[in-house]
């Protein structure tokens, strides 16, 4: 120190000064990152390390009653991407290697740059395990990309479970389909686990029973460096399958039903409707079969149908036109016409109106109406015969629609006179028909069922107001004196007016009158066990992954039908005489051709049905249950333009009887007009 | 007669000379600071330690010896010290005296770097190999730079005005232009940070410092906005000034904040050693080299960190020490250069580490794997043993 003069002492403490700013702020900073954020970091570098990979879970499958599968898995080849090896931020090729990469990828995958970016970028998957770039890859693809790791770094290759239909487009109606789960789903059951990316039942079985359907997602998770190799397996939730569902559906029989209305509907199109002239189009139908003891669905078909496989892995374009058919060019392959199909009924509905009048006093099973051809102001019977008088169970059986215009016309009279008194109007033709479980959804087990219609007061009333200044804007357009005028003129001031004509309309299912398939198999039902609408339901029971039987399904009444014995016995026997009796409008039908349906040991009762559609050629309508003795199947058939009951509907319902009881289906042959209704 | 008594006396005095010769001879031994020299092996230690555990589970991936890098440490270790002791060993007064050659041996190598002798690793052409042994003539550059800066002071103590302070720049700016051309941008910076440092202990007026500093920022405006940084090395200073911003920087901000997940994840009391996961799991890149102090962190946690800078203070206490006690200008400019670069290049480092600095590769002192950087750091606490010895 002695040589230095003492400035520099100064300087020399200055730069200790220095020194010790420095060390202070490393000090400083490194007790802010390790004591007071020191947690936060420790989470970011768990998160480094730790990679958790959620392992899908198959959904359960769907069963026949028999335990056969109707929709089960299958493992999908699935090539996946990781995002944070391929795409820097802006979603562009973090480096020269992941441009080769994604080159090679667009050239395996046959896919465009920018739908591989899209997965790639997409929201819905999770960054903390490969993104799926495309699934159910050729498994030669897999090959190829695994034997050249090297130029698909950041790509892997996995299988995920998906959906598969063993037996193609067996009731692709009733099974339905699964998607991704959209946003606005997931919002409302984030709670239940639900992620991005889950499949996510919309449709039929797949809806209803979605929570039993769908697994508990798995989890694995991996130490991984800073190449995203992974080091080693930390943890292994493993993912727990979903429930089976074991459905009331019969495959064989379902199967069978299936073939036998695309073969009736093709064999139809062959025959001429007798009041046109023209070839009957028979374009859709459906047919429902239930076990009338207790609601079970045996069989549900709607055609034209769809390939349920067709949803698996999202949907393509041309698909979604098909199925969806927004251009109105496939009669709407994705509707279930047994649940989502509105018709008028037509003579099925008569044993509605026939309970009605037995239950409004008007008649006893004994009673005697008359049956001419013309009735009141002109409105004809479909025969140009008269019939002579005939009890209700003969109205039945020949059909008449003059005998029950008769009975609804004369109640209405009474109901008007109840109005102009001011009583309660008493519409128990209405009731009755609600007590068969018409006008409401029936609550079957699929989403979606409509309800039909019943029109009484109340309705035309609600209906007027909803319509009347249309009308009253069509009848100012119409010019004055035509016939438009005078429709809309009173369409806009009396439209709520519940007419004569209305209540005879609704006595023979025509007019406002709509009800699905599968409430006409409702009704049905009702006769032939004596008076419960059981709800009809396809769930079953539903199975754990363990075989445990975990829900059973206990048939509940929809609603009764208040018959009395001797008026069940009246309807009866005319649903009988349908069939059985030479006379009866599907006798035919049952008897035709080398090999007869065999009545005189299964009596079969039912009902045909042909309601009119106005600018299309009439609906064919059969509703039958059988053995009539002791019944065990409804069947109903439904086909849209096909004519008449008895010469469309009715040879279709045979045939699935004949399959219900294990007897040789007899072919469609290419029958003569068959006396109609 | 007063011969016995002279006689006895010249014995004494005779006895007495030779004694003192003795003690002469073996004087500056006695006056060692053995604190120093324990606190360099003891950061040196810590540091192979460091670099065993940083690359301990990468090279098991390899199937290499895990002990590669370690090992390697050790060894220039044992000739840091070695250098040390032929540091500390003559007068250093022989070191100002032949400080023109040293300089100019250190600036050879710097030419030689960048002619075909020179080897290229990460874009920087920073080595030379020589007979299978490779060099950074860059830190041999720092020392020579100390020793010339000091010499050149020394000389016109007398006269601290421009002349002087053009001449001393001189010396340091000659090999910076040098390793700008390398280009290596971390030396650079420490090359400028010692001329400074030196400048300001040997006492240069105030306005001329305040002058340089200006000069200083200018350069600096000059060198990015005339373009002669490279890409890669713009990048890495707007990437700590702007960590918004979207463009190749993701990688230097990737390796930023890998590095303080990585410290800060050590939490208080660290996560103990051979534990760390960002270091054993390859999450920060270099971390045996630029990144050496998130093993530490990661590891060690704040208290194992704080002892690591404890020494480094500790040290740079005994630094500033000897040039407190040295008995010249030239031995207190020695020992306040080196304290200029280690507290620099401690700082720029762990600053770097823990997200206060810009990303730019300097070595952590006695501790980053790299062996000429421990040699000349070595080579330079010998010195300063060698002033504290000859401090009388």
């Amino acid at each position: 120190m002695s040589s230095h003069e003492p400035a520099t002492g100064l300087r020399l403490t200055f730069l200790a000064v220095v020194v010790g700013i420095m060390f202070l702020a490393l000090f400083s900073r490194l007790w802010f990152l390790q004591v007071l954020a020191g947690e936060r970091y420790e989470a970011l570098a768990e998160s480094n390390r730790v990679r958790p990979v959620v392992i899908e879970a198959p959904r359960g499958r769907i069963l026949d009653r028999a335990g056969q599968e109707l929709v089960k898995n299958r493992p999908a080849l699935t090539v996946s991407g990781d995002r944070r090896v391929l795409l820097d931020g802006a979603g562009n090729p973090r480096s020269d290697q992941a441009e080769e990469v994604l080159a090679n990828l667009e050239v395996v995958l046959d896919m465009s740059r920018e739908d591989i970016v899209e997965r790639l970028t997409s929201r819905k998957y999770s960054p903390f395990r490969p993104i799926p770039i495309k699934e159910d890859v050729e498994s030669d693809v897999v090959l190829f990309i695994n034997e050249h790791r090297e130029h698909f770094r950041g790509v892997v290759t996995d299988t995920l479970p998906v959906r598969t239909y063993p037996e193609g487009t067996t009731a692709a109606h009733v099974l339905g389909y699964v998607r991704e789960i959209a946003p606005e789903e997931l919002e409302q059951r984030t709670e239940l686990g639900y992620k991005l990316g889950d499949l996510f039942g919309v449709a039929g079985l797949e809806a209803t029973y979605e929570d039993w359907l769908r697994g508990e997602h798995g989890l694995k998770t991996y130490e991984v460096n800073a190449n995203n190799v992974v080091q080693r397996a930390l943890g292994n939730d493993p993912p727990v399958r979903g429930n089976d569902l074991r459905t009331t559906l019969d495959l064989d029989l379902q199967q069978d039903v299936e073939r036998i209305l695309l073969d009736g509907l093709r064999a139809s199109r062959d025959e001429i409707h007798r009041a046109s002239g023209s070839n009957l189009k028979s374009q859709a139908g459906s047919v429902v079969v239930l076990d009338p003891r207790n609601g079970e669905v045996l069989a549900m078909a709607s055609y034209p149908t769809y390939d349920p496989s067709v949803f698996v892995g999202g949907l393509a374009q041309k698909d979604f036109e098909y199925v969806f058919d927004p251009e109105n060019a496939h009669h709407k392959p994705a509707l279930n016409r047994t649940i989502q199909g509105e018709y008028a009924p037509g003579s099925t509905f008569k044993i509605a109106t026939g309970l009605g009048a037995l239950r409004s006093g008007q008649i006893t099973p004994h009673t005697t109406v008359s049956c001419p051809p013309v009735w009141g102001w002109g409105v004809r019977n479909w025969n140009r015969y008269h019939e002579g008088q005939l009890d209700l169970s003969r109205a039945l059986m020949r059909s008449c629609d003059t005998f029950f215009y008769e009975l609804v016309y004369n109640h209405w009279l009474k109901e008007e006179q109840q109005e102009a008194d001011g009583e309660e109007i008493d519409e128990i033709y209405q009731e009755t028909a609600r007590r068969f479980g018409f006008d409401a959804p029936l609550g079957i087990d699929l989403p979606d069922e409509k309800s039909g219609r019943i029109p009484d007061r109340e309705w035309k009333q609600a209906y007027w107001e909803q319509t009347k200044d249309r009308s009253c804007a069509r009848a100012e357009e119409a010019a004055p004196g035509t016939y438009a005028r005078q429709l809309y003129s009173e369409l806009c001031n009396e439209g709520f007016v519940w007419r004569g004509g209305d209540a005879v309309n609704m006595s023979i299912g025509q007019g406002e009158v709509l009800v699905t398939p599968l409430q006409v198999a409702a009704s049905f039902m009702a006769v032939a066990n004596g008076g419960t609408v059981w709800t009809p339901h396809l769930g079953r029971e539903v199975v754990s992954p363990e075989g445990e039987v975990i829900w059973t399904y206990e048939p509940t009444p929809t609603s009764e039908v208040p018959f009395e014995p001797e008026w069940l016995t009246e309807i009866r026997e005319g649903l009988e005489d349908v069939v059985m009796e030479p006379r009866g409008t599907a006798h035919g039908a049952f008897v035709r051709g080398e090999r007869p349906f065999p009545l005189d040991e299964i009596t079969v009762a039912g009902k045909t049905g042909t309601a009119e559609v106005r600018g299309k050629l009439p609906s064919a309508w059969f509703a039958s249950y059988a053995p009539a003795d002791d019944p065990r199947y409804v069947v109903v058939v439904s086909v849209e333009e096909g004519g008449g009951g008895s010469q469309t509907g009715a040879p279709i319902a045979r045939r699935i009887l004949e399959a219900a009881f294990d007897l040789p289906i007899t072919p469609f042959e290419n029958q003569l007009p068959a006396a109609t209704d | 007669m007063d011969v016995g008594y002279h006689q006895d006396r010249n014995d004494r005095m005779l006895r007495q000379r030779v004694q003192d010769q003795w003690m002469d001879a073996y004087a500056p031994l006695r006056h060692l600071d053995p604190s120093l020299v324990l606190l360099a092996l003891a950061l040196s230690a810590i540091g192979v330690v460091m670099i065993y555990s940083a690359k301990l589970h990468a090279l098991e991936l390899d199937g290499l010896p895990t002990d590669l890098y370690s090992s390697r440490q050790l060894i220039s270790l044992a000739i840091g010290v070695a250098a040390m002791v032929v540091a500390a060993l003559f007068d250093y007064r022989y070191v100002r005296a032949y400080s023109v050659l040293i300089y100019l041996g250190a600036i050879a190598a710097l030419v030689l770097v960048l002619t075909p002798f020179g080897v290229s690793v990460n874009g920087q052409q920073a080595w030379v190999s020589l007979g299978g042994f490779q060099f950074q003539p860059a830190e041999f550059g720092k020392v020579a730079v100390i020793i010339g800066m000091a010499a050149v002071l020394h000389e016109r103590r007398e006269q601290p005005g421009f002349v002087t302070v053009v001449l001393s720049l001189l010396v340091a700016a000659i090999p910076l232009g040098l390793i700008m051309l390398q280009p290596d941008l971390g030396s650079a910076t420490v090359f400028v940070w010692i001329a400074f440092i030196m400048l300001l202990a040997a006492g240069i007026k105030a306005r001329y410092l305040l002058v340089l500093g200006a000069l200083g920022i200018a350069g600096i405006v000059a060198v990015v906005q005339l373009g002669l940084l490279q890409e890669h090395q713009l990048a890495r200073l707007t990437a700590f000034i702007d960590p918004t911003e979207d463009v190749a920087l993701e990688e230097v901000r990737y390796n930023s904040e890998q590095s303080m997940i990585a410290i800060g994840s050590g939490q208080l009391d660290g996560k103990g050693l051979f534990n760390g996961t960002q270091t054993s799991l390859s999450y920060v890149p270099e971390n045996h080299t630029d990144f050496i102090f998130t093993v530490a962190g990661e590891e060690l946690g704040f208290v194992g960190a704080s002892v690591i800078l404890g020494l480094f203070l500790l040290l740079l206490w005994r630094c500033l020490r000897i040039a407190a006690l040295a008995k010249d200008h030239f031995g207190m400019l020695l020992a306040a250069g080196t304290v200029g670069m280690i507290v620099f290049q401690v700082f720029v480092n762990v600053g770097m580490a823990v997200g206060i600095m810009p990303v730019i590769g300097i070595p952590l002192p006695f501790i980053s794997f790299g062996g000429t950087s421990l040699i000349a750091t070595f080579i330079l606490i010998g010195l300063l043993l060698n002033v504290h010895m000859r401090r009388f």
